[in-house]
């Protein structure tokens, strides 16, 4: 497939590098001819110098015959020049990054599809749905949805006090667990595990169930639901003030923000917010304005490193959950393992999303998502697969790869090594970075 | 955190195995030419060949990498590897034909194949049997284009970031130009350019009368800018002016940047005119053979204006793209011409092309700098930006010109001093120098040579053709330490 990416900034060439190992033909449009050169010289894309919205790069780039134009450059407007400029020339679909919410509005689609832009990605609004989920579902570190709410594939932190902590993945399924471990996070490593390997402390488990095995494995990992209420927010940004109008009056929030007149906007903006005028690192303002009493603490400040610290000093004062924003990507995994409970990071949001995108509208391609070093498949088994040869604990399949859960007439439902899978069955399953390709070939 | 090796090894291990594979595929058209004619060479092609596969297969399948990626420093000595393991299977028919060549002389003789010199210690070619001649023919178009480049162009296990790595290592030239977005399809699509050249020329020449195999191996040897010939001088095939004309124009082609060849086959015309190098190539060759015409006439007043013209074209051009065919008219001309060859070798032809030498390129480049450098003594706060077809050169990418440059000077003078102490007169290890570092290898056979000196050649064309870098950073401490 065939992708032009506009924009060669963190996003653009997290996605260039990102897709270009995927096999696709990328070309990749920047007006800075030395940054293009370090891409051109070490990754397997083309690059092309010069300013996205003209028509000159852009026939140069062949956006006319491109399958997908994405336009990342920093400027909302530009984007959207660009992508109207790629699709008179003839692009297939077209994805602009908008920095407003105006855009996305749903009485303004048509006007927006008129103006050549298929898609829109917001990043803020990504980011602000995925705090909210991750408050909505409190107890995890990450929560995905899939086939309507079939299949619930959550992460967790293992306590030391947790049931399962130590136990073997065997006896976890001889107990008969109705949730399947089919990924587990230690020590910035991913590991596909087998029934021999044992649950530690201090791991983050990705864990498949279904939405009635989810209670019971909320208390097999130890952690119980807590009824959130009270949210503190340091730095009120674009991503909280989208967050303040999506929680729609679910929570309480406070915000601390330094500049007036941003407090002010916001008060304009948000009216049931209640808004503190201040510096959020100062301890005495943080207890003044309730730290103590909150269940949630969001740092979403324009400095990942005042973020990631405010969270460790709001864990101190007794805050159950806290979320951070962590905008360089060179510190998320450090992040993740000073137990933050939540990282976001909008450039990642965005590749994820286009990545999405990119596989609705490349069909050859499964569905997936990545989660730390692991992809996550979705896979229909075709007739004659090796699959359907016999039951899944005498596939002999290989190490790095895992068979979570299925899809069969609708109905979501674990694997185990007794499940027969027939032709039609849609599986979803967990392989290390790289395997997709062999996993894709068990299926066909 | 895992631990990483500075060099992955099973990989290399594995990359050179299936590069092996394919020198014993090709090895298989010699042997099936020595079975056509029935010669005495069938046992040596089939032995090699079966040699050659028993380790490709070997490497291939032995080795168990964990981790398939192919860093920077994996990209450099692969291709600098690979080319040496090339040449060192590629000997073996030499070595176990009825009457061997010495190990030197073999390897000599691969070296200078597939490095497209041309230089050989064979002292009577036309004495080869035909397998022979046709696998000295294949060794230098193989190389002319590039074997790494045909490699990621056929697997589709390279069609990776390491595989760009290797061919940015083999590539010759200041920057790369990629013509699609992936490699393979650009190295598709150049040795597309090279198969279609090769073809033409061979068309053209059975057109001309020459006799099929003649035709085969002289094509693949004017494409690839290499210079074999299956007679005991090139001046005994080119007979006739027609003859001359169309090698030239091969000659020429192969000299220029295969990237605008491309271009200018995908309708982008207006591209290739404005070109500067090629402009440049274009009037190199025009006024150099003004000049060995004026020669010419100088030094005999009595002379055929078109054969003259002809044979002067002829021999700037084939001097320019390193390609090293002679006439024989050319002790005739005077002084002056060996030095204009000398230094038409020593820049060579355009960059991205089969040819040796500096590059025109490197040339332009080096000519506007030293300008600027000048101007800028009378205007020390103006800016004056290097371009080169109208767009910007960084000014690192000047410097690494500049340093290009120096070292293929520093190389050639620190040869024509190691030749001299291995006893050669200063005169001939100064050619001997350049003609290896610029791929040139002009003239008569070096059977006589000492063998030390042979394999010092060997090692100046091995550093000439992967132009400089990609096998000097190897001798070089950091290259070697994390």
């Amino acid at each position: 497939m065939k992708i032009v990416i506009a924009g060669a900034g963190e996003v653009g060439m997290y996605l260039a590098k990102f897709l270009s190992r995927e096999d696709q033909d990328i070309m990749l449009i920047d007006k800075d001819s030395e940054r293009l050169s370090r891409l051109d010289a070490n990754y397997n894309l083309m690059t092309v110098t010069g300013d996205p919205t003209t028509f000159e790069a852009l026939r140069e780039a062949s956006a006319g015959s491109a399958d997908l134009f994405i336009a990342v450059t920093p400027y909302e407007t530009d984007n959207i020049v660009a992508c109207a400029t790629a699709k008179s020339l003839g692009a297939k679909t077209t994805v602009a990054r908008i920095e407003r919410y105006d855009f996305m509005d749903e009485k303004n689609r048509p006007f927006v599809n008129r103006m050549g832009v298929d898609r829109v990605i917001y990043p803020e609004y990504l980011a602000a749905s995925e705090i909210l989920r991750s408050m909505d579902h409190a107890w995890t570190r990450s929560w995905y949805e899939l086939h309507n709410g079939e299949i619930i594939l959550v992460g967790v932190n293992v306590s030391e006090k947790a049931p399962m902590c130590g136990m073997s993945l065997r006896d976890l399924s001889s107990a008969g667990h109705s949730f399947h471990v089919s990924a587990i996070r230690r020590n910035h490593e991913t590991i596909i595990p087998r029934g021999n390997d044992i649950i530690e402390a201090g791991d983050i488990l990705y864990i498949t169930s279904t939405s009635k095995g989810i209670r019971h494995l909320m208390e097999m990992t130890g952690s119980e639901e807590t009824r959130l209420r009270r949210a503190l927010i340091m730095g009120g940004s674009k991503i909280a003030v989208r967050l303040l109008n999506l929680a729609n009056g679910r929570y309480r929030f406070i915000v601390v923000e330094p500049d007036l007149r941003r407090c002010e906007k916001i008060s304009m903006l948000c009216p049931h917010a209640e808004i503190i005028q201040g510096d959020a690192r100062d301890p005495e303002l943080l207890s003044e304005a309730g730290i103590t009493d909150a269940d949630v603490f969001i740092a979403l400040t324009d400095s990942s490193e005042s973020n990631i610290l405010s969270c460790l000093t709001a864990r101190e004062a007794g805050v159950k959950k806290t979320v951070a924003e962590v905008e360089n990507i060179q510190f998320i995994p450090q992040a993740e393992g000073l137990n933050i409970g939540t990282i976001i990071n909008k450039k990642l949001l965005a590749s994820s999303s286009i990545f999405q995108l990119l596989l609705d509208t490349d069909h050859s391609t499964s569905k997936c998502l990545a989660i730390a070093d692991a992809e996550v498949a979705e896979l229909e088994i075709k007739d004659n697969s090796k699959l359907t040869r016999s039951a899944v604990k005498d596939l002999k399949l290989p190490r790095e790869l895992t068979l979570a859960a299925m899809i069969r007439n609708g109905k979501g439902m674990l694997i185990s090594g007794t499940t027969e899978l027939i032709p039609g069955d849609v599986v979803l399953v967990f392989c290390l970075r790289g395997a997709l390709k062999k996993v894709e070939k068990l299926f066909n | 955190m895992r631990e990483r090796r500075i060099i992955n090894l099973p990989m290399l291990m594995r990359v050179s195995g299936w590069l092996l594979l394919m020198e014993s595929f090709f090895m298989a058209f010699p042997l099936l030419c020595s079975i056509f004619f029935h010669e005495s060479d069938i046992i040596s092609f089939a032995l090699s060949a079966s040699i050659t596969l028993a380790a490709g297969l070997m490497l291939t399948y032995l080795p168990r990498p964990n981790n398939t990626h192919l860093g920077k420093r994996d990209g450099f000595l692969l291709t600098a590897s690979v080319w040496v393991i090339f040449s060192l299977f590629g000997m073996l028919p030499f070595l176990l034909r009825e009457h061997p060549l010495t190990v030197s002389n073999a390897f000599f003789e691969a070296m200078s194949g597939f490095t497209t010199t041309g230089a050989s210690t064979i002292s009577s070619a036309a004495s080869l049997t035909h397998g022979m001649h046709l696998w000295r023919a294949l060794m230098q178009w193989l190389g002319g284009m590039g074997i790494i480049l045909f490699t990621v162009a056929l697997l589709p296990m390279l069609n990776t970031t390491g595989g760009m790595q290797m061919i940015n290592a083999e590539l010759t030239g200041i920057t790369h130009d990629k013509i699609r977005p992936r490699v393979s399809q650009t190295a598709k699509s150049l040795w597309g350019i090279y198969i279609l050249l090769t073809v033409v020329l061979l068309t053209l020449l059975l057109f001309a009368g020459v006799n099929w195999f003649d035709a085969l191996c002289h094509s693949m040897g004017t494409v690839s800018t290499g210079g074999y010939t299956t007679y005991d001088s090139s001046s005994s095939f080119l007979t006739t002016p027609f003859l001359k004309i169309i090698v030239t124009v091969f000659m020429f082609l192969g000299g220029v940047n295969f990237t605008l060849l491309y271009r200018l086959l995908t309708g982008h015309l207006r591209m290739v005119w404005r070109n500067e190098v090629l402009r440049l190539y274009v009037s190199i060759i025009i006024a150099g053979s003004a000049l060995v015409v004026a020669s010419a006439w100088f030094h005999r007043r009595n002379i055929n204006m078109t054969g003259t013209v002809v044979d002067a074209l002829f021999q700037v051009v084939s001097t320019s793209s390193s390609t090293g065919y002679v006439l024989s008219g050319e002790r005739v001309w005077g002084g002056e011409v060996a030095l204009l060859m000398m230094v038409m070798t020593f820049f060579g032809a355009c960059a991205g092309s089969t040819s040796g030498g500096v590059k025109l390129d490197r040339l332009v480049v080096l000519i506007k700098h030293c300008y600027y450098e000048l101007v800028r003594c009378v205007h020390p706060n103006n800016i004056y930006p290097v371009r080169l077809n109208g767009r910007v050169m960084p000014t690192q990418q000047v410097s690494k010109v500049v340093v290009f440059i120096f070292f293929f000077i520093g190389i050639i003078a620190g040869g024509t001093a190691v030749f001299g102490i291995m006893g050669v007169d200063m005169g001939n290890a100064f050619h001997l120098a350049l003609n290896c570092m610029a791929n040139a290898g002009v003239g008569n056979s070096y059977a006589g040579t000492p063998d030390v000196v042979k394999w010092f050649m060997a090692f100046l064309m091995l550093v000439g053709r992967l132009e400089l870098f990609t096998v000097l950073v190897l001798f070089t401490r950091t290259f070697w330490h994390k």
